[in-house]
């Protein structure tokens, strides 16, 4: 006999004073629509966590799978949860009529999961880590046997011999027919206040009653206050994981009012979302009624209606109970599977041009400018060019027009037949000095026009002048300049002297003869002679100089013509200069053009490759993340239809 | 008043030379001109916690009227003060406001004069004339703890429980850093005392219980100077115990325990309609608003047991409610060393200023702060009386009493201290405090002690030689002593 066995409520009779429940006991009556309905959750929970573990969630297919062995188990696992000093263990306690749980000022410590057995019986279980399941089995060594009588001190003893923090619970099994249905009963440490950051409180809730292997928790809170803030948004973390939440207000016998406070909760917790069914007890009636064997303090303390809510949700817990659980944990997973994929696929029809396409278009960019850029050049060229061509004759015209000014200037006193041997050379060097600046000047325009030309390409075609500048120089300077024979010069010989003299004497003799022959004197006299050799001298004199005259004419005709051919040849020769260049250019220019355009041909090919491939790739995503998608519809319709059922 | 007045003194010349420093910088003036003036005040006492811990009930019991909650209509006042004064006024945003006594506390009711007003300090002032408030102001504060310490000397912590949550809060009220950190201006109320255990009848003994447990405890008492199981409720009703109330408390009382204990079981069949036959249900319905159920219960078992005029039965529920044990902490650690409280919240103050507007005297001005803080031996002697008092460190008995009463426990002037009759000649008290010091000088070097309780020794040794020092400066003999 241990002590929770003596008292008036021992005999073996049910131990609430609540009718019992109408609701027959699954085990007993077999129904076959609740099987094809076990099947069908079975079958839809199998389902997602097959999902799950294809999308690479193992964690949540982990969970899933606990708490699918969990739902087939018979048990109903109740945890009852809260903060501190709300009356959790005296709930238990007043439960099952039963000392199990350290009621004081001190707290629970440890939590104490209590179940049905033939014969009481009390131990510790050390688990292996603190997020092991409480439900695993554990070795001998792991289970520390609890004395009964003073289980409080017992279990503050042998966890005071463990160390500190080490994850532990007790089991406590008590002969009790409300238990003997499968129900069980976990009394917990309160949960810790809202200190830490938002979210870590639910998160504790959420995982203590996942590790615990809750089927159904059960939220207290003192009748006095009334649900706070904090313990609202636990409440709101754990429906996400449990379908059927209890909130029971406690201590109903000592609050004053607490029929406001119960309204006030329900309406919190509606305007909250949180489907949780709730009631207000007094563990203090309930226990006193069980003392006195008083139905009336019984049904008073509002303990009756929470046992058969329990009793109603062990029987519910293969059919209804766990269609709704798999629903609810089925649909929180489909929804986290479902939201990274349609915001991938949001994201991907949002996304801008990609990288691929974005290419190609650059590279057809690059090949209508190569386009224009080679009709600017040809016209670059062919500008340049004529330009060339008329400045080239224009230089030349123009030096040798000086050259031959020069010239004749010269002749304008020299007497060619005297100075011919000094300006030969002269008007050679000139002329050859001539021809090689014109040469030089026409490379270096030929340079330049290259340059221009050069520059009508786009930037990134690199260097594309032409390696060397092309050959401007024409033949040698000795072709060009030929050189030049003198004149044939008029001889004046002393006999011709002698005959003109002659001819000119013979005037002067008779003019003076006869002047002098009215004086008397004969016809030669020495005065008529005297005038003769005046005469004579003036007619050879003037002689000579004609005949100078005559040979600078001859002379500067001569080299005019001489220059004038040298112009002729020397602007051939820089025509065909310019045209070879020209030539040369456009030859060059041609190419770079071409190899440029293979180039750009080359990479626009690729580009369009490319993005036809990532186009095509694009697509087969979508296209997958569509099909997942619609597979994690088609299950949530299931899941949809599964609730219906219920 | 020696040591205590020395060092709310030397705060105050510090308090000057800094406000000199600060005479251009606007808010570090007003500043540390608000902390001058309040340094001659009142105990600034708030008494702060969670929502719906009890603060108001337990300042409506200390003052023992109902003056708490202040009900304002749209708004709430984050902190009410309570100070005393000749007529009854309030003062919402710096404006009178009309004040209305209510069932349960007081109404203030804005006029015109506050729509103009910017939204500044949510904070009321409430002018009472009331005995209780004359060297104590009180403060009514929604404030968390944190702030509540900086608009305070000293705080009561309200709480349900004394959880895990709260340590944290106390930790971060305990000071800024330095030796202003021991928790000289902290005091612990757990105010569910009435509700330990679902309530029963001997629910206050276990709360006490527990509190004294929690106070011996190092890591809360490291945080605070005492924890204190007090149930606001009771104590707020006893204080304001009416005729009315006694007399259906006693009628109540005659009846058999038979008869009326079924009744007591829980607040629905007290309030039931038509049982109790000498009181009606709506006079049982007020008695459990104003007692609670563990207050009705209390109140029937002291009327039975000798609490049969109101004056009794009301000085008995502050005795059970746990009201005379918070009142004589308050009295022993708060109220006697004000000034040591008053000077140390200047003292952070002052440092907090020296530290946000740093200036080339701050430097200076900060050091001496920290010498003098340093220096207050007044802070580690009221740490060393708390300790005494909650029994965490115990000295051995023939000296335990002699140590409180030298600490200032009984009283902080010369003669309270040595124990000296009002009418001791000078040489009398040479000769006491010489022998005081002689024995503790003794047991800090006799080596006979622990470790802590030399130490403890030590500063009781410490005392003594203010103590001497003062007397040395005092050297008139005519010069009346204390």
């Amino acid at each position: 006999m241990t002590n929770w066995e003596t008292g008036p409520t021992a005999y073996p009779g049910p131990v609430s004073l609540a009718p019992p429940p109408r609701v027959p006991s699954p085990r007993t009556e077999p129904d076959p629509l609740r099987a094809s309905g076990a099947l069908l959750w079975l079958d839809v929970l199998d389902a997602t966590i097959r999902t799950c573990t294809e999308h690479g969630r193992t964690e949540t297919a982990e969970q899933l799978s606990r708490r699918r062995a969990r739902l087939l188990h018979p048990e109903l696992r109740v945890l009852v949860v809260g903060a501190a000093q709300q009356g959790k263990s005296q709930l238990v306690n007043a439960l099952i009529n039963a000392g199990v749980c350290g009621a004081g000022a001190d707290g629970t410590r440890v939590p104490t999961v209590v179940r049905h057995a033939g014969a009481p019986s009390a131990q510790l279980i050390r688990r292996g880590a603190p997020g092991a399941d409480w439900t695993a089995e554990v070795g001998l060594q792991d289970r520390i046997p609890l004395a009964l009588e003073a289980l409080d001190a017992a279990i503050t003893e042998a966890t005071g011999r463990l160390p500190a923090g080490a994850p532990v619970h007790a089991e406590v099994a008590v002969p009790r027919s409300l238990l003997a249905g499968g129900l069980v009963l976990i009394d917990t440490p309160p949960l810790p206040g809202p200190t830490g950051p938002a979210g870590q409180a639910v998160r504790d809730a959420g995982d203590l009653a996942t590790h615990a292997g809750a089927d159904l928790v059960l939220y207290v809170c003192e009748a006095d206050r009334g649900l706070s803030d904090p313990e609202l948004t636990v409440l709101q973390g754990l429906a996400a994981l449990f379908p059927e939440l209890l909130v029971v207000l406690t201590k109903t016998d000592y609050a004053v009012d607490w029929r406001r406070n119960l309204a006030d909760t329900r309406d919190r917790l509606a305007r909250a979302g949180v489907p949780a069914a709730t009631t207000a007890v007094s563990s203090t009636l309930r226990l006193h009624a069980l003392q006195a064997g008083d139905t009336a303090l019984n049904a008073e303390s509002g303990f009756p209606d929470l046992l058969v809510h329990l009793r109603r949700m062990v029987a519910a817990k293969p059919g209804a109970l766990a269609r709704e659980t798999v629903g609810r944990l089925a649909g929180v997973a489909v929804q986290q599977l479902a939201v990274p994929l349609r915001d991938k696929l949001a994201a991907q029809r949002d996304a801008s041009v990609p990288d691929a396409v974005a290419r190609l278009h650059a590279t057809q960019r690059r090949l209508d400018d190569l386009r224009k850029c080679a009709v600017r050049w040809q016209n670059t060229l062919s500008d340049e060019i004529g330009d060339l061509m008329s400045d080239v004759e224009h230089d030349l015209r123009d030096r040798t027009r000086a050259v031959l000014a020069e010239a004749e200037q010269f002749f304008a006193e020299a007497d060619p037949a005297k100075a011919w041997d000094e300006f030969e050379p002269w008007l050679r060097r000139s002329l050859l000095e001539l021809a090689e600046t014109s040469t030089t000047w026409l490379a270096e325009r030929t340079d330049w026009t290259a340059q221009q030309v050069a520059g009508q390409f786009p930037a990134e075609a690199g260097a594309v002048l032409p390696p060397l500048a092309l050959e401007v120089a024409g033949p040698a300077p000795d072709d060009v300049v030929p050189g030049l024979d003198a004149p044939p010069v008029a001889r004046f010989s002393p006999t011709q002297k002698l005959f003109i003299g002659l001819r000119g004497s013979y005037g002067g003799v008779v003019m003076f003869g006869l002047a002098t022959s009215l004086a008397g004197m004969s016809l030669i006299n020495p005065i008529s002679v005297g005038g003769g050799a005046i005469f004579g001298g003036k007619t050879i004199r003037d002689e000579s100089k004609s005949l100078l005259k005559k040979r600078q004419a001859e002379a500067k005709t001569i080299v005019a013509r001489h220059v004038d051919d040298v112009f002729v040849h020397l602007n051939k020769e820089a025509r065909d200069s310019v045209r070879r260049v020209q030539r040369g250019l456009r030859d060059h220019f041609t190419a770079v053009t071409e190899d440029l355009q293979e180039v750009i041909m080359d990479s626009l090919r690729n580009a369009k490759a490319a993005a036809d491939r990532d186009v095509a790739a694009r697509e087969q995503h979508s296209r997958r993340i569509q099909q997942e998608l619609a597979a994690l519809a088609q299950l949530h319709a299931q899941l949809v239809a599964l609730n219906g059922r219920a | 008043m020696i040591d205590d007045e020395d060092l709310q003194e030397r705060t105050h010349r510090l308090l000057a030379e800094a406000a000199h420093v600060y005479r251009g910088v606007p808010p570090a003036a007003a500043v540390l001109r608000a902390t001058v003036e309040g340094l001659a005040g009142p105990l600034r006492l708030a008494v702060a916690g969670p929502a719906q811990s009890g603060k108001s009930t337990l300042v409506s019991a200390l003052i023992g009227e109902q003056l708490a909650p202040v009900e304002l209509p749209g708004e709430q006042p984050e902190s009410v003060v309570y100070r005393d004064g000749t007529e009854p006024l309030a003062w919402w945003r710096d404006a009178e406001i009309p004040v209305a006594r209510t069932g349960y506390g007081l109404r203030l009711s804005p006029d015109a004069r506050h729509e103009r007003r910017l939204p500044g300090t949510s904070r009321a002032v409430i002018v009472w004339p009331s005995r209780v408030l004359r060297r104590t102001e009180l403060i009514d504060t929604r404030l968390p703890l944190v702030r509540a310490v900086e608009e305070a000397d000293a705080v009561l912590y309200v709480t349900p429980q004394l959880g895990d949550a709260d340590v944290p809060a106390l930790l971060t009220a305990r000071g800024p850093r330095g030796p202003i950190t021991a928790p000289v201006h902290l005091m612990v109320v757990l105010s569910r005392a009435d509700a330990t255990g679902g309530g029963r009848t001997d629910a206050l003994l276990t709360a006490k219980q527990a509190a004294r447990r929690r106070r011996r405890e190092p890591r809360i008492g490291a945080l605070c100077q005492d924890v204190l199981a007090v149930s606001p409720l009771i104590a707020a009703a006893a204080r304001t115990l009416t005729a009315d109330e006694f007399q259906a408390i006693t009628a109540l009382a005659a009846l058999p325990r038979a008869e009326s204990e079924p009744h007591l079981l829980s607040t629905d069949r007290f309030a039931a309609a038509g049982v109790l036959s000498p009181v009606d249900a709506p006079g049982r319905v007020r008695l459990l608003q104003r007692f609670g159920l563990g207050g009705v219960r209390l109140a029937l078992t002291l009327a039975r047991t000798g609490g049969d005029t109101p004056a009794v039965l009301a000085e008995r529920l502050q005795e059970h409610s746990g009201l005379k044990d918070l009142q004589s902490s308050i009295a022993g650690l708060f109220t006697a060393r004000r000034s040591v409280l008053r000077a140390r919240s200047a003292l952070a103050t002052l440092d907090h200023v020296l530290r946000t507007h740093r200036t080339p005297a701050a430097g200076h001005l900060l050091a001496q702060v920290e010498l003098l803080v340093a220096d207050a031996h007044e802070l580690r002697e009221l740490r060393l009386l708390s300790a005494l008092r909650a029994g965490r460190l115990n000295l051995p008995p023939e000296h335990g009493a002699d140590a409180r009463q030298l600490l200032g426990g009984a009283g902080v002037s010369i003669g309270e201290r040595l124990g000296m009759s009002p009418d001791a000649t000078a040489d009398d008290t040479w000769h006491a405090a010489r022998t005081a010091a002689g024995r503790w000088r003794d047991l800090a070097h006799g080596g006979t002690l622990p470790a802590a309780q030399r130490r403890a020794a030590e500063t009781v040794l410490r005392s003594c030689d203010m103590i001497a020092n003062r007397l040395d400066r005092l050297s008139s003999p005519a010069l009346p002593l204390g």
